[in-house]
């Protein structure tokens, strides 16, 4: 699949700007089938998009822990304190 | 996440200021809160105070509110504001924005893939740890006007749209600044593993 593109022409700096919304499914059909099209042609830029789509998994599974319960005590009687001062 | 129309009611409830109505809000939207001030901020002492300024200033101008369907994403506004006051970038606006350019790979010969597939992580406590730790540092590392964005798309999974209408910002621009952003953390992981895999290289 490689050898017959050259990665780093203007196709794939084009490209470049795409790729998330490429991957959000937010392309239009026209322009998702240049980003296909190119792929399959560009192993550089196949390994890029890879690349990216690994880092935008590892961030939404990134999690936080829960509100700590002593947190939220504190709010309620941070407000209860506020109302009764007004 | 909560019906429309439990928001319907319970912005009905505070704005009458019916008891209990402050611990409804703080018990539908505090720990969503919580959290995203824990990711965007990345401790907990400033995830607390995000959290208590967000609830309490939100609460008192939620009486205002005509529409219930705007309450979520009304409410990311104000807690995206005190996450940037608390990094005392009190703008939406970066700096300057980052180029493409900056962010585009060489065409020289970069190592392949070196960020591990999420998917074929082992099931291995300290790797898991040691993982979310690179990607915390990576996100923590981005500038705030493009943390925001990362966070509210790719952690809380709002929708362009919702981000645009939280942030105040055109939708082209909440595109370019997560694409910016998944490259920034992409192009951070990269090099994070590549280190790695050069220590062991010449160990």
């Amino acid at each position: 699949m490689s050898g017959h593109h050259a990665h780093g022409g203007p196709e794939c700096v084009a490209l470049f700007a795409k790729l998330s919304e490429y991957l959000d499914d937010e392309l239009e059909p026209g322009a998702c089938a240049d980003v296909e099209d190119h792929m399959a042609d560009c192993e550089r830029c196949r390994e890029f998009l890879e690349s990216l789509r690994r880092a935008v998994a590892h961030v939404a599974a990134t999690d936080a822990p829960e509100l700590p319960e002593d947190l939220k005590r504190d709010i309620l009687s941070a407000y209860g304190r506020t109302r009764e001062s007004s | 996440m909560a019906s429309s129309f439990d928001n319907v009611e319970l912005l009905s409830r505070i704005r009458a200021d019916a008891p209990g109505a402050f611990d409804a809000f703080v018990a539908r939207f505090g720990g969503r809160i919580y959290a995203f001030g824990l990711k965007f901020c990345g401790e907990r002492e400033d995830a607390k105070d995000v959290l208590q300024d967000t609830l309490i200033q939100a609460y008192k101008s939620l009486r205002e509110l005509e529409h219930a369907d705007a309450m979520t994403s009304w409410l990311y506004r104000v807690a995206a504001n005190a996450c940037l006051m608390k990094r005392r970038k009190g703008k939406f606006a970066p700096e300057r924005e980052i180029s493409l350019e900056e962010l585009l790979p060489g065409p020289g010969k970069e190592a392949r893939v070196q960020i591990p597939d999420p998917a074929a992580t082992p099931h291995d406590d300290a790797v898991r740890a040691e993982t979310k730790a690179r990607v915390r540092k990576a996100i923590g590392d981005l500038p705030p006007a493009y943390r925001i964005v990362l966070v509210m798309r790719d952690m809380e999974q709002l929708s362009t749209q919702e981000v645009a209408a939280a942030l105040g910002l055109e939708i082209s621009a909440v595109k370019m600044r997560l694409h910016r952003a998944r490259l920034m953390v992409r192009k951070t992981l990269e090099a994070s593993y590549a280190a790695e895999l050069g220590a062991k290289g010449r160990a």
